[in-house]
């Protein structure tokens, strides 16, 4: 075990844990931010994509002592108010059916129009195509980030 | 409020006209939320005005509906609210819920299942909305010393006759407490009169599910509370011989091993130190009677299992085909788990099942508690599909609990997840058709068998939408231990899938084509209207690029009418698809936004299984074990997907299920208009197309 200063939506929080506790498990279990959900372990669904650095990342794939200094943003991080306008678009496309891949389509939606405000739809299926939506809220997902990246939200 | 009448659980049933039983399908399971009693809660606080369990009217005019019915996605947290404050006649922002404990001796039976949720509430819901509407309007009446029927409600305020004077409902609670509760006379809104039912409605879950806030069961973290991971056994019917947890010991936050009935539980102070354990634990296995079992040895007893066809008229044009089906996993997006906290008289529990009661019966029965002493919170259900219809993931943390006496989260991995389910079992379908010399359908004969219901079967009702004389079917079954259950549209997947991709070979036989082929033999109206929507919207019979092909098929069940053209192309040794148009008559759509959820989601699943996901045996275990070889839809290979709502003021019927079994047929069908092959095994691959 050990103590990690790792940097969480703009706050250095300390963690002890062993260096090869991932990510998702540090937020989930040690600091309480269960947002960003665990749906297999290996990296291959998304439900727990987080940003680090600002880049798309799993972090069921991150061991804590790999971050150091990066700057890690969560679904609860992502917004102040929850007026982001992904989730603005989320809400009024009413894209989530069980809702639990939810924050992770979101965190990856984030990181693409963040570099790229304005991808096409190959550049979408792209980004996103790691996260499943076992509910299959694929065409509302689309739908939504077209709206959000068209500033087309309320 | 001590002279309010309470309902007792009789009369409300003679209330809502006999609706509370349980309706029985014939599906492996069906639930309905319909054996519901309304009877007077506990005393609301202030002068919040309860008269039922279902709903609480606050001084604010704050209207709070409790939900009964788990919430695994269907959207039942936002359409049975929609009931009841249509009938109550309040603004739709002012609509908060909660979700209701499980609690049988308040509620009824509470579970999800057979698209039962919205269609066997629909009734009661409103009624208790009418209900409480009235009792506001006879405490206005009071109020104003006129009579009742003169007053009106609108926006959660009564009116008088003139529209003159006004009175917010919030303003009426204490009185409308003292009313008697209206037994009889109880009007419902008729359906042009809706305000909310039949609008679409975005999820009432939204806003706290895009900002993390909402909670799944996983998410759930109480005080003292511990984590534990269960190593299971590595085959079915595989027992433990004796383990070593020595190293599992030494892993750091690893706190306590324990045996337990489904394995041996690895208990941590996080869910990475039990994980962590569990890799470290050496176990020695007894491998059992099973390790020979693999899905090939499997498909051979299914087809032993079929017997003659039904004799097709002489002189007749006879076709057959068979159609191999593997088994399904579940695969929710939250994986299985539990939070129980066990003492010797009582127990809690934090879970999502679509079984709350049943759950709390199981306990009980496992401690040997009485049921109320049993607390079941049901949270969120990051999915369910059938999966959450059975509690052992409950099992494993009441029998932690007890064994380590702290509460604790007992976590499925997504490894533990797809290889122990309770599969969509695998099967066989044979069926034999018959067109004369006209080209129409003159005999009808299909057997599926699948792996884990027993029993022979013998030739009854043909489950066919089309008028073929002498039609038949019969449903066989070979008991194989891989445990099975009910998955998202149940025997449909297997025999309603076989039907479709069979129906559209007798087209072909007949020399017609398949839609219209279809349209002539559909004996139910609603039904052919999907159809024909289908094709309509779709562009059925309209030139197409060289390469592509598009599919159709049509369901009927759990009280909806489906149908569905898919458009695709094969590029590259790939097959590529290109559009989805998705057909419903579901009676009155109680929230249409929902309804095209159900119908975007249901079509997901039938792609998916369509062309990729399986479930395989072999040595008898699994050997998917995640979402890296149990391949699903992702968002890359999704067509674009059309919803057409069929408007109607039909009773609503089911939405959850009758979404999926036309779409796998609809594919193998224009795979066939693509390439002239068919399709005799799913999940589809190109080589092995005949």
């Amino acid at each position: 075990m050990a103590l990690y200063k790792i940097n969480v939506n703009g706050k250095e929080k300390s963690v002890e844990a062993v260096p090869d506790m991932p990510l998702l498990w540090v937020l989930r279990d040690l600091l309480d931010l269960t947002g960003s959900k665990f749906g297999c372990g290996i990296g291959a669904c998304g439900a727990c994509t987080v940003l680090v650095d600002g880049v798309s990342q799993q972090s069921c794939q991150i061991p804590v002592s790999s971050l150091g200094t990066k700057k890690v943003t969560t679904i609860e991080g992502l917004s102040k108010d929850g007026k982001h306008p992904l989730q603005k678009a989320w809400i009024e496309h009413d894209v989530p059916q069980c809702g639990y891949c939810q924050a992770g389509q979101i965190m990856a939606a984030a990181a693409l129009l963040k570099k790229n405000p304005h991808p096409t739809d190959a550049e979408l299926d792209d980004a996103l195509g790691l996260n499943i939506c076992r509910c299959g809220t694929y065409q509302r997902i689309r739908d939504a980030v077209k709206a959000a990246a068209a500033g087309a939200t309320k | 409020m001590s002279d309010r009448k309470e309902l007792t659980r009789r009369n409300f049933i003679q209330l809502v006209g006999g609706v509370g039983a349980s309706l029985a399908l014939g599906s492996f399971a069906s639930l309905a939320c319909a054996d519901v009693a309304l009877k007077t809660p506990t005393a609301g606080t202030g002068a919040s005005f309860a008269p039922n369990v279902f709903v609480k009217v606050d001084p604010d005019g704050k209207v709070t509906v409790t939900i009964i019915c788990p919430d695994a996605g269907q959207g039942s947290r936002t359409a049975l609210a929609m009931l009841v404050a249509e009938e109550l006649d309040v603004d739709w922002h002012n609509v908060a819920v909660v979700q209701a404990p499980a609690n049988q001796a308040v509620y009824g039976r509470q579970g999800i299942g057979g698209s039962n949720t919205v269609r066997s509430m629909f009734g009661e819901l409103r009624r208790v909305g009418a209900t409480t509407r009235m009792m506001l309007v006879a405490a206005a009446a009071k109020n104003w010393k006129v009579d009742a029927s003169t007053l009106k409600t609108s926006s959660g305020h009564v009116l008088s006759a003139d529209g003159k004077k006004s009175v917010a409902y919030g303003a009426l609670t204490a009185v409308a407490a003292t009313m008697p509760v209206p037994t009889s006379d109880i009007v419902l809104k008729k359906p042009e009169d809706f305000k909310i039912i039949g609008k679409p409605r975005t999820r009432i879950d939204n806003p706290d599910v895009v900002t993390g806030k909402a909670q799944y069961g996983l998410d759930v973290k109480i005080p003292g509370m511990v984590y534990a991971v269960i190593a299971r056994p590595p085959a079915f019917g595989a027992t433990l011989k004796s383990f070593d947890d020595t190293a599992a010991k030494a892993v750091p936050g690893v706190l306590q091993v324990i045996q337990v009935p489904s394995g041996v539980a690895v208990v941590g102070s996080n869910t990475w130190a039990a994980i962590s354990g569990r890799k470290a634990l050496k176990i020695d296995w007894d491998m059992g009677p099973n390790t020979d079992l693999d899905s090939a040895k499997i498909t051979a007893q299914l087809v032993a299992a079929v017997g003659p066809h039904k004799e097709m008229p002489e002189g007749a044009k006879t076709i057959e085909a068979t159609f191999d089906f593997p088994y399904l996993s579940h695969a929710t997006m939250e994986p299985m788990n539990a939070v129980a906290d066990v003492h010797d008289d009582h127990c809690t529990l934090w879970s999502g099942t679509q079984q709350p009661t049943g759950a709390v019966g199981q306990v009980a029965g496992l401690l040997k508690l009485p049921q109320e002493k049993v607390t079941l919170n049901v949270t969120l259900l990051g999915g369910g599909f059938g999966r959450r219809l059975s509690n052992e993931y409950i099992i494993d943390a009441v029998n932690v609990s007890k064994a380590i006496k702290k509460p604790v989260k007992v976590v499925w991995t997504r490894e533990d997840d797809m290889k122990h389910d309770n599969y969509r079992p695998a099967g066989h379908s044979a069926l034999k058709g018959a067109v004369d010399a006209s080209g129409s359908p003159v005999g009808w004969s299909h057997q599926t068998i699948t792996a884990g219901r027993g029993g022979a079967g013998s030739y009854g009702n043909p489950d066919l939408s089309y008028n073929i004389p002498g039609a038949g079917m019969r449903q066989g079954g070979v008991r194989i231990p891989v445990p099975t259950g009910a998955w998202r549209s149940v025997e449909h997947t297997l025999q309603s899938v076989a039907n479709e991709c069979f129906m559209d070979e007798l087209a072909h036989a007949a020399g017609k084509d398949p839609f219209e082929f279809r349209k002539g033999l559909l004996t139910n109206e609603r039904l052919k209207h999907c159809l024909v929507t289908a094709a309509e919207k779709a562009g059925w019979g309209t030139p197409l690029p060289a390469g592509h092909g598009r599919g159709i098929a049509c369901f009927e069940g759990y009280g909806s009418y489906a149908a569905h053209v898919i458009e695709l192309s094969v590029e590259n040794g790939q097959i590529k698809l290109h559009r989805a148009v998705c057909v419903v008559d579901c009676g009155i759509a109680v929230n249409p936004t929902g309804v095209e959820a159900q119908m975007q989601g249901a079509c997901t699943d039938g792609l998916a299984t369509a062309l990729s996901a399986a479930i395989t045996i072999r040595n008898g275990s699994v050997v998917e074990n995640n979402w890296s070889n149990f391949l699903w839809m992702r968002l890359d290979g999704m067509p674009k997907v059309e919803v057409h709502i069929i408007p109607s003021a039909e009773a609503p019927g089911g939405m959850g299920e009758p979404g999926y079994p036309s779409v796998p047929p609809a594919v193998a069908n224009a795979l066939f208009a693509a390439t002239g092959k068919r399709v005799r095994k799913f999940p589809i691959k190109l080589d092995e197309l005949v």
